[in-house]
C-alpha cells in the first residue's frame, strides 16, 4: 500500500506533466492543422504572399509586416518613456515620489487592454485624423496606445533591475561625491543592463502579441504598412478577423499559420530572455 | 563641461517622460471617468428591467450590461476552478520535489506559455472545439466551457510560477522545523509551508483571476456572442463585458449605448483595479519577484 | 349607456389589444415551448433577429435565442457545420454551399446595399465609374471629384460578409478593391466609422441608414426603401436565414414567426422591404 507521501508525489508529479503536456499540445494542434496548407500553396506563398482570397492568394507576408512596424514603433516609443519613469522611481525621486509613481505603475497593470482600445477610438483616432492625416486609424495610433499598455512592464523590469544592484557600490559612489544622476548614470545603469534587456524583450513580446490594440485602432488593411500614418493588420487581428468556421478552407488554415508564426516568435523571445538571464547570473 | 550637460539632461528628460506618461494617464482615466460616471446606474446594469425581478430570475436583461457581468462571473469562476488545483500541485512538485533538470526544462515551457499571444491560445480552444464538435457530439462547439478551459490553460503560468515562487522563497528554518520533529514531506508541505506561502500563492491566484476577468481574445474566438443573456448550461453561448465593450466600440446604433459601453468601461475598470489592489496588498509580505509581473 | 367615458375606454382596450405584440397571435406558437435557438451570420439581420429574439424570450422564459454576427460566409458555414440553428446571409448561397451543406433558404426581406459618405461631406452623387475609381484606388483625393482637398478614406468589409459581395458584383462590377482600405466587420461597424470620419466614404445597408450618415445618389439614383422597392435602385439583395435541411422544433417555429405579419412588421420597422 503506497504511502501518503509517495500517493501526493506521484499526483503533483502528473499534474506537472499535463500542464506542461498542454503547452506542447496547442504547438501539435496548430502544425497539425496547418499541415494542408503547406501541401496545397508552397512555402514561400503563404509566408511571403498578398491577402487575396478571392484570387485563392493566403499570404500572411503584410500581416507579419503589420505586426513589426506596430510592435516595434511602440517599443521605440515606450523607451524612453519607461527609463526616464524608472530613472525616476529608482534614483531620481524623493521617498514619497517614488512611492508614487511605484503603485501608479503597479496600478496601471490592472487596466484591461480592451478600455486602452476603447479610448484609444474615440480619443486618439480623430487627434491624429485631424492632426497628422490619415485616416486616423494607423500604425502610429495603435503604437501609441500600445506604448502606455506595455509601459507598466518595461517600467517595473528596469525600476527591479536598478534596485537590485548592490548597493555597496552606489553607497561608495555616494562617498565619493556623486550625486543622485552620477550614481544612477555610472554605476546602476551598467550594472542592471540585462535585466533591462530581458525587459525590453519582454515588453516587445508583449507588443508582438497585442490582438485588441491593433484589432480596434490599426485599421486592418490588407497591405503592408508603408508609412507611419497608414492601417495596418497584424497577426493577431488577422486571426480574430478571419472566423470562418469549417477546417476545409484555406483561409481558415491560413490562420493557423499565423498561430504558428507567433508561436514562434514567443519561443525565440523566451530563449533570448533566459539566455541573457544566464548571462547576467555569471556576471555577478 | 559636457559630461555636466549630459547629466543635467538626463535628469530634466527623465523628469519631462516620468512627467508624460502620469499626464497621458490622467488624461485617460479623466476622460473615461467624464464620459462614464453619467451614466452609471441600475439602467445600465438592467436596462428596463426592474432590477430585483431579475435578480430573482423572474424578468429578462435585454439593454443592459447584467448578463455580461454574469458571463464574465461564470467565465472566472470556472476557469479558476480549472486551473487552480492544476496550477498548484504543479508549483508544489517543481518546487519541493522536481530535479534541477526538469525544473529548467519545465520552467522553460511554462515560460512559454506565460508569452504566447492571448489569441493564439484561443485558436487553439476554438480547434478543439472544432475537433470536438466534429468527431464526438453535434452538439458541442465554442461555448462557456471551452471558453473557460481556454482562459484556464492562459492563466495556468500565473498560478505555477507564483506557487514555485513563494514555497522557494521561504527560509530554511521553517522548511526543515517540521521535518526535523519527523514530519513526513506531505505534512511539511500541507501544514507548513503551503499556509506560510498562501500570500504569495493567493496574489497569483488573484492576478489570475484578473487577468480571466479582463481576457477578450480568448473568448472572442471561443463562444462570445453579442446576445445571449444569462449563460443558460455550460455548452451555450453567453455574453462577457470585455467583448461587449469591443462591440459597442464599433457597433453602438445611438449616443444612449456609447455611454453604456462608457459605463462598462469604467465597471470593467473597477472591477479589475479592485482585484488588483487585494493581489498587491497581499503579495507585499513577500518580497519581490520580478518575473511574473505581467 | 353608451358615454363619452365608455367610448374612450373600449377605444383604449381595443387599441391595447391591437398593438401589444404580446397578445398578439403569433407569438401563441412559442408557449409551452422550450430549447434553445442559435443564430449567426450577416450583420445586417442583427437588429431584426435581437428584436424577435426579445419578444419570444419575453413572452416565453423557457426559450433561449442567441444571436451572433459574422457576416453571410460565416453564417452559412456555421449553420452548414452544425455549429449553429440558424446562418443568416445577405446574399443567396452558392449552389454549391447548397450542394456541399443541403442548405434550404427562406427570404424574409429585400434590403438594398448602398454608398455613405460623412453627412459633412459635400459630394452627395456619383457616377458608378467614379465609384468603380474611387475603390480601385485610382481618384484617392475628394478635390479630384469636386469636394474639399483631402485623401479619400475607403472603407470595405471582409471576404465573409454578403454586403461586400453584393456591393462588388453589383456596384463595382467586380472592380478592384485597393489594399490600403480599411476593414470593419459588419454593416453597424461600417455605419460607425463613416459616421466618424469626415473623409470616408463606405457602403452599408439600406436599412442601417439612419442621419449619421448621407447615401450617395449612384448614377442619380439615391438608395432609399422606396427606390429599392420600386427597382429603380438596381443594387438590392434578399436577407435570408438558411438552415441545414428542413428546420424543425423551435427553429423552424422561429423562421414562420418571421413570416408572419408580426415578423414582416419588424423588418420594416427596421428599415427593410418585406416580402409578403
Amino acid at each position: 500500500m503506497p504511502s501518503k507521501d509517495a500517493l501526493a508525489k506521484s499526483v503533483f508529479l502528473c499534474c506537472a506533466i499535463a500542464s506542461a503536456a498542454i503547452i506542447l499540445a496547442i504547438l501539435g494542434f496548430m502544425v497539425a492543422l496547418g499541415i494542408p496548407l503547406f501541401r496545397e500553396s508552397t512555402f514561400s506563398a503563404i509566408w511571403f504572399g498578398p491577402w487575396a482570397p478571392h484570387r485563392g492568394a493566403y499570404g500572411i507576408w503584410a500581416m507579419i509586416c503589420g505586426t513589426f512596424w506596430i510592435a516595434l514603433l511602440a517599443t521605440i516609443i515606450c523607451l524612453p518613456l519607461s527609463l526616464g519613469m524608472s530613472f525616476v522611481i529608482a534614483s531620481l525621486g524623493g521617498r514619497r515620489i517614488r512611492k508614487l509613481l511605484g503603485a501608479l505603475v503597479q496600478f496601471m497593470t490592472g487596466i484591461p487592454t480592451v478600455i486602452y482600445g476603447f479610448v484609444g477610438i474615440f480619443l486618439l483616432v480623430p487627434l491624429i485624423r485631424q492632426g497628422l492625416g490619415g485616416p486616423g486609424m494607423s500604425v502610429l495610433t495603435a503604437s501609441i496606445m500600445l506604448a502606455i499598455l506595455i509601459s507598466p512592464t518595461m517600467i517595473l523590469f528596469f525600476t527591479d533591475s536598478l534596485l537590485a544592484v548592490n548597493t555597496a557600490y552606489v553607497q561608495a559612489a555616494k562617498a565619493l561625491g556623486a550625486n543622485r544622476v552620477q550614481r544612477l548614470l555610472y554605476v546602476m545603469v551598467p550594472r542592471a543592463l540585462g535585466g533591462m534587456a530581458s525587459g525590453f524583450i519582454l515588453a516587445l513580446g508583449r507588443a508582438l502579441g497585442d490582438t485588441l490594440i491593433a484589432l480596434m485602432l490599426a485599421g486592418n488593411a490588407i497591405r503592408a504598412p508603408q508609412g507611419f500614418l497608414e492601417p495596418a493588420r497584424t497577426l493577431t487581428a488577422h486571426i480574430a478577423l478571419v472566423k470562418a468556421a469549417d477546417f476545409d478552407s484555406m483561409e481558415f488554415r491560413s490562420i493557423f499559420a499565423c498561430g504558428i508564426t507567433l508561436y514562434l516568435f514567443t519561443v525565440l523571445a523566451t530563449i533570448a530572455v533566459r539566455m541573457m538571464a544566464r548571462e547576467r547570473v555569471a556576471v555577478s | 563641461m559636457m559630461r555636466v550637460f549630459a547629466e543635467r539632461m538626463v535628469e530634466y528628460l527623465s523628469w519631462a517622460m516620468a512627467f508624460l506618461l502620469c499626464l497621458s494617464l490622467s488624461v485617460f482615466l479623466s476622460y473615461l471617468l467624464i464620459k462614464g460616471l453619467p451614466s452609471l446606474g441600475t439602467e445600465l446594469v438592467f436596462g428596463k428591467a426592474d432590477p430585483l425581478s431579475v435578480l430573482m430570475g423572474r424578468e429578462r436583461v435585454f439593454d443592459g450590461i447584467f448578463p455580461a457581468i454574469i458571463g464574465t462571473l461564470c467565465l472566472v469562476v470556472l476557469s479558476t476552478v480549472i486551473a487552480l488545483p492544476l496550477g498548484i500541485c504543479s508549483g508544489i512538485y517543481l518546487s519541493e520535489y522536481a530535479t534541477p533538470v526538469m525544473k529548467k526544462a519545465v520552467g522553460g515551457l511554462f515560460d512559454v506559455l506565460a508569452g504566447i499571444p492571448s489569441i493564439v491560445v484561443g485558436l487553439y480552444g476554438f480547434s478543439v472545439a472544432i475537433f470536438l464538435h466534429h468527431h464526438f457530439s453535434g452538439r458541442l462547439g465554442p461555448c462557456l466551457l471551452i471558453s473557460a478551459l481556454s482562459l484556464g490553460v492562459l492563466v495556468l503560468p500565473y498560478i505555477v510560477r507564483s506557487t514555485q515562487t513563494s514555497l522557494e522563497e521561504l527560509p530554511a528554518h521553517i522548511r526543515h522545523t517540521a521535518t526535523a520533529l519527523g514530519a513526513t514531506r506531505l505534512q511539511n508541505i500541507a501544514y507548513v509551508l503551503i499556509p506560510n506561502a498562501l500570500s504569495g500563492i493567493s496574489s497569483g491566484v488573484i492576478l489570475a483571476i484578473g487577468r480571466c476577468a479582463e481576457d477578450t481574445a480568448v473568448i472572442l474566438l471561443t463562444g462570445v456572442v453579442a446576445t445571449a443573456g444569462v449563460p443558460s448550461s455550460l455548452l451555450a453561448q453567453y455574453e462577457a463585458l470585455p467583448f461587449y465593450i469591443y462591440y459597442i466600440s464599433s457597433q453602438y446604433t445611438n449616443p444612449a449605448e456609447l455611454s453604456n459601453g462608457y459605463g462598462a468601461c469604467l465597471v470593467l475598470l473597477g472591477i479589475c483595479s479592485a482585484l488588483f489592489m487585494v493581489a498587491h496588498g497581499m503579495k507585499k509580505r513577500l518580497f519581490h519577484w520580478a518575473l511574473y509581473r505581467l | 349607456m353608451l358615454t363619452y367615458g365608455f367610448r374612450i375606454g373600449m377605444l383604449l382596450v381595443i387599441s391595447l389589444l391591437v398593438s401589444n405584440p404580446c397578445l398578439g397571435g403569433a407569438l401563441d406558437v412559442f408557449d409551452g415551448q422550450k430549447g434553445t435557438v442559435k443564430i449567426a451570420g450577416g450583420t445586417a439581420h442583427i437588429p431584426v433577429m435581437k428584436e424577435a429574439a426579445k419578444r419570444i424570450m419575453t413572452r416565453n422564459k423557457d426559450i433561449v435565442i442567441t444571436v451572433a454576427g459574422g457576416g453571410s460566409g460565416v453564417g452559412i458555414k456555421q449553420v452548414g457545420e452544425g455549429l449553429v440553428d440558424i446562418g443568416n446571409s445577405g446574399r443567396q448561397a452558392k449552389p454549391e454551399e447548397v450542394e456541399k451543406y443541403g442548405l434550404k433558404m427562406f427570404k424574409w426581406a429585400v434590403d438594398g446595399v448602398g454608398v455613405v459618405v460623412n453627412p459633412a461631406n459635400p459630394i452627395k452623387s456619383l457616377t458608378k465609374d467614379q465609384l468603380k475609381r474611387i475603390y480601385a484606388g485610382e481618384i484617392d483625393n475628394w478635390s479630384t471629384i469636386g469636394g474639399t482637398d483631402h485623401a479619400i478614406t475607403i472603407y470595405t468589409r471582409d471576404e465573409a460578409s454578403g454586403t461586400r459581395a453584393v456591393f462588388w458584383g453589383k456596384a463595382l462590377d467586380k472592380g478592384e478593391i485597393v489594399t490600403s482600405a480599411l476593414f470593419v466587420p459588419s454593416n453597424g461597424a461600417m455605419k460607425t466609422a463613416v459616421a466618424n470620419d469626415p473623409y470616408a466614404i463606405g457602403y452599408v445597408s439600406v436599412g442601417h441608414m439612419d442621419e449619421t450618415v448621407a447615401p450617395v445618389a449612384l448614377d442619380g439614383v439615391t438608395p432609399t426603401l422606396e427606390t429599392v422597392k420600386s427597382g429603380q435602385y438596381p443594387i438590392a439583395r434578399g436577407l435570408y436565414s438558411n438552415t441545414k435541411g428542413d428546420p424543425t422544433g423551435l427553429t423552424k417555429l422561429f423562421i414562420d414567426y418571421l413570416l408572419t405579419p408580426e415578423g414582416q412588421q419588424i423588418a420594416a420597422e427596421n428599415g427593410f422591404i418585406p416580402v409578403k
